[in-house]
């Protein structure tokens, strides 16, 4: 026998009835906490507080290890020496692996094992390690879910809900468990433009790292400028994409102290899988680029296409090679951007570019993945589909970051 | 035999997890952290026992990709023992879920997570009684501190597929 809806309410009416006390229940200092945070008045203040902290503390933990002491390490320590002892200056496994013989940093260096090591290792892993332990907190305390009511309301404009502000939290992280994330959101329509927008318009956790290095002064202009396109181009597919954005009704879980053990636990395998899965990414392309340009494949390429990269988005065409990097790492891509000589400007415009341009392979799997619940057509369709926005975004908003310097007149 | 984890998103299903197969699978503070299933060992009896982190669901007809798959695995794991996690301080929208896995004719043992919380919020919960009722084992946990984990597995091997009238009958009809 198979109880009806409405029977099985009455059945655990009836068993709660004889089976649970409500005592008298006293306000906690919690249940403030848990209020004041969620309440618009209070509330937006706090999360922007909470937000510009998040912010912060990743610029001061990362630049502490990184500017204070990594960068020493690796420029004035690890590549004169490895300059000195590595055997066939001027071959080509030299250049792949040491890179410049008379770069006097390791930006400017592009070897496998001083510019991959040093993004990887001296930039990256600390802005890892900072993004993760105030998100795990964030996580573990219970505020993600506030933060999702709050910013409802502007959600909605776009077709999504509150609860989308969880997967673009962690796409500030990594874009793949940020794509995974939005398995949460109900109708496919929502999914996908989640998705794609993510891909498209979040920088990682990586990339944030490096453009601290490269563009310290612009990071905030940056972050402005992908988020408003994120916001326009998100309000522009919701009006495109066919497909309902229905209501939802959101859990708020109680505030917990967050447990050292968890922290430390989920710090850890995040880490590790920097690790095991993005360093060796780093340094492979490192390698695939520099043999790139051995070949000269790179330099056809940038002829090629130097018509676009100058005359629409008025960068130099050297770029081409960090836009293929990019493919493979968003981070190595902006290292690389620094080697090339640019004004600040158009360094600015080639990083809105690498953030915007293709997401990185191991982002381009997942989306695929995701489309596979509708078969070969899903696949094809989130392909294509994110493909077209892409493109579409690439060269209206990328091309757009041109004009203002015009209009500015500082291209 | 498996054992699967079901319950509500964010009852702390993959705390329950860590604890019992010693796995890492990511535990957080809001709903929908997990929207895959993991899948562990456990020690039961002697015998490992695969047990299945399954993403949170409201009920078994899903309204979101990642409740699909909870329902696809409770539907493909016919031979599986249920551990339905229910948050104790909101016990009667726990129950709807475990109503529901236990009509499908499962075997259910309950796991009364967050009791802590509970007894801060002053919500008693006769457990002696709701396990006479329902005719299932039920054990309150605490699994971020690991409370009560080793009677739930204990417990497991008590299990079996309950008939609803009977729990109907106890609990002393319903309105048709």
């Amino acid at each position: 026998m198979k109880l009806t809806v409405d029977e099985r309410w009455d059945l655990i009416d009836k068993i709660a009835k004889q089976t649970v006390k409500y005592g008298k229940y006293r306000h906690t200092l919690k249940d403030a906490i848990a209020e004041i945070t969620v309440k618009p008045l209070t509330g937006i203040p706090i999360a922007i507080a909470v937000l510009y902290g998040f912010w912060s503390f990743f610029g001061a933990f990362a630049g502490f290890f990184t500017d204070g002491f990594l960068v020493k390490l690796f420029d004035n320590h690890w590549l004169p020496w490895l300059q000195e002892v590595f055997p066939g200056k001027g071959g080509w496994v030299y250049y792949i692996l040491v890179g410049d013989p008379m770069a006097d940093n390791c930006f400017e260096a592009f070897g496998m094992l001083t510019s991959g090591l040093f993004v990887a290792i001296g930039v990256v892993l600390p802005a890892i390690v900072a993004f993760y332990l105030f998100l795990i907190i964030l996580e573990d305390s219970g505020y993600l879910p506030r933060l999702a009511v709050l910013v409802d309301t502007v959600l909605h404009k776009i077709g999504l809900h509150g609860f989308a502000v969880v997967p673009m939290i962690l796409s500030l992280g990594c874009n793949v468990p940020a794509v995974a994330a939005t398995r949460t959101l109900e109708t496919r329509k929502q999914r996908f433009m989640m998705a794609t927008l993510l891909a498209i318009f979040i920088p990682c956790g990586a990339q944030l790292g490096i453009m601290l290095e490269v563009i310290p002064g612009y990071v905030g202009f940056v972050m402005i400028y992908l988020l408003t396109g994120f916001f326009i181009f998100g309000f522009i597919l919701n009006k495109l994409i066919p497909g309902k954005s229905p209501e939802i009704l959101l859990d708020v879980p109680p505030y917990h102290m967050p447990i050292a053990r968890n922290v430390r636990r989920k710090l850890w395998v995040r880490v590790r899988s920097f690790f095991t899965v993005a360093i060796p990414f780093v340094l492979l392309g490192v390698v695939i680029v520099n043999i790139m340009y051995l070949t000269g494949f790179l330099d056809w390429l940038a002829n090629l296409l130097e018509p676009i990269l100058c005359g629409w988005f008025g960068v130099p065409k050297e770029t081409v090679g960090p836009l293929i990097a990019a493919f493979l790492r968003k981070d190595l891509a902006v290292a690389q951007l620094s080697a090339i000589e640019m004004s600040t400007y158009q360094l600015v415009t080639s990083v809105i570019l690498v953030s915007l341009y293709f997401p990185c392979v191991a982002t381009f799997a997942m989306l695929i993945k995701e489309g596979r619940e509708g078969g070969w057509k899903g696949v094809a369709q989130y392909l294509f589909g994110s493909l077209a926005a892409l493109i579409a975004v690439v060269f209206l908003w990328g091309g757009l970051v041109h004009l203002i310097w015009i209009i500015l007149g500082v291209a | 035999m498996k054992i699967l984890l079901m319950g509500h998103p964010n009852v702390g299903k993959s705390a329950v997890f860590n604890r019992l197969t010693g796995a890492k699978v990511t535990e957080s503070n809001y709903p929908g952290t997990t929207v895959d299933y993991t899948k562990g060992y456990m020690r039961l009896e002697g015998k490992d026992v695969e047990i299945i982190d399954v993403p949170g669901t409201f009920s078994l007809e899903p309204k979101d990709k990642a409740e699909e798959v909870a329902v696809k695995m409770l539907k493909e794991n016919r031979d599986s023992v249920i551990i339905c996690v229910i948050d104790s301080v909101k016990l009667e929208r726990g129950l709807y879920l475990a109503l529901e896995i236990i009509e499908e004719g499962y075997p259910v043992v309950i796991a009364l997570n967050m009791w802590d919380v509970a007894e801060d919020k002053n919500i008693r919960i006769d457990v002696e009684k709701l396990e006479n009722i329902l005719g299932v084992p039920i054990v309150p946990t605490i699994a971020v501190s690991g409370e009560g984990i080793k009677e739930l597995v204990s417990r497991i091997k008590e299990a079996s597929p309950i008939d609803i009238e009977k729990i109907v009958e106890k609990a002393g009809g319903v309105e048709q």
